[in-house]
């Protein structure tokens, strides 16, 4: 027998050996892999809807701190995004204006050469509307209503005066900037633009999206009201006045 | 044809609620608007603002209440909520003298900024105390008061509004 045949005949020994002292042991192991294959095969029947319904509980318990903790995030990607589709919208028309040309588009340039707005945000401008939902006229110290219009029925008029006048009065006094009054108020896509006068202030809420010059049109407009209704108008109007000013205010601004 | 005169003749007036924390004003406030009292205090925060209208010799008057939050006096306030309104009602808490001690500073500040406008001073919470201790508290106090009213029962709280409102048509 020479050595290498010995060390062969060693090792075959060896692993009879182990065959027999691991016998169990590997019985176990082949038992506990076939059951782990049947469970990889069948998880998804067998405990797809326990799983489900545990995660749908972890997640409803911990609702609040996934929402905050991707609302900040998420806020900014939209914003992002939407940010991004309007300046690609806006290239793609400014894009479009330069290779088709009509008469309309030269009136446009001219006009956008001397105002300087491009004709993209006019555009855009004339597709995203806004509207008008209530106008207040309101004594300024006293946040007594003159006259008012609404769409809708909502609080009391006289209240809704009231109250603007004091979140005004308040946030004009914690600032105190010299003359500087308080010109709007924004929530979401609503907003309350102030136009203030000597003894009165013009309140106007504006639901939509409000462009700049839009802002400027209607503050023109308000100041235009004001020059033909209200140059004479006495500190207590009685309420055929208040009556007519409404009648004007719903005429000039909701019709 | 009668509606149509009392809305003509309506008037409409800012009327001021002040004082110093928790002496009632709000409870005043809600007893004269709404007819309800609450024994829960919940601080104002800022101003509260409501309105009701009072009928008074066939004279509608619509007042237009603000509640005003805290201190009256030293900047604590602004100055601008006092500004338009037509009456003052200066309230203390009977039961409590640090809600009075500074009644005269506080008036003759009130009668500065806002002068010629009718200042009626309450003295609230009566329902607490007996008719001789309010007795010697007016007394005491040196200064006239208006009325002694109790926004918890009602007491006086009508009698209050129909005095300032009387006072509008006068």
């Amino acid at each position: 027998m020479t050595p290498h045949s010995e060390k062969n005949g060693d090792e075959i020994l060896l692993s009879k050996l182990k065959e027999i002292l691991l016998k169990e042991e590997r019985a176990r192991v082949d038992v506990i892999q076939e059951q782990l294959d049947v469970l990889k095969t069948n998880l998804p029947d067998e405990y797809e809807v326990l799983i489900n319904k545990l995660i749908e509980e972890k997640l409803k318990k911990s609702q609040d701190d996934i929402v905050n903790a991707i609302f900040p995030s998420v806020g900014k990607m939209i914003k992002k995004y939407i940010n991004l589709q309007i300046e690609t919208l806006k290239d793609s028309i400014d894009d479009k204006f330069k290779k088709a040309f009509t008469i309309k588009d030269f009136f446009r340039n001219v006009r956008s050469s001397i105002f300087g707005v491009k004709p993209s945000e006019e555009i855009l401008t004339s597709l995203v509307d806004f509207q008008i939902e209530e106008v207040y006229l309101i004594q300024k110290n006293s946040g007594l209503l003159i006259g008012s219009a609404s769409r809708e029925t909502t609080l009391d008029q006289d209240v809704i005066a009231g109250m603007l006048t004091a979140i005004k009065a308040f946030v004009e006094d914690a600032f105190k900037r010299e003359e500087e009054d308080l010109e709007s108020i924004q929530y979401g896509t609503y907003k309350i633009i102030l136009q203030n006068f000597h003894s009165y202030y013009i309140a106007m809420a504006v639901s939509g999206i409000l462009s700049s010059n839009q802002k400027d049109q209607l503050g023109n407009r308000l100041l235009h009201f004001a020059d033909t209704n209200l140059k004479h108008i006495s500190s207590q109007p009685d309420a055929a006045k208040i009556e007519e000013i409404s009648k004007e205010l719903k005429k000039e601004f909701l019709s | 044809m009668r509606l149509q005169i009392l809305i003509n003749f309506m008037l409409s007036r800012k009327v001021i609620l002040t004082g110093s924390f928790g002496v009632g004003k709000t409870s005043l406030f809600s007893r004269f608007i709404n007819n309800t009292f609450s024994d829960r205090y919940i601080t104002t925060i800022g101003v509260k603002v409501d309105k009701k209208s009072l009928e008074i010799d066939g004279q509608e008057i619509s007042i237009l209440l603000w509640d005003i939050a805290g201190e009256v006096t030293q900047n604590k306030v602004p100055n601008s909520y006092f500004l338009g309104a037509s009456a003052i009602i200066y309230v203390f808490d009977l039961t409590r003298p640090s809600t009075y001690k500074n009644i005269k500073l506080d008036i003759d500040y009130l009668n500065k900024m806002l002068p010629n406008i009718t200042i009626l001073i309450v003295g609230n919470k009566k329902d607490l105390l007996d008719q001789e201790k309010i007795k010697t508290i007016g007394e005491d106090l040196g200064y006239p008061i208006d009325l002694y009213t109790s926004a918890k029962t009602g007491e006086n709280v009508e009698n209050l509004f129909e005095t300032i409102g009387r006072g509008f048509i006068e």
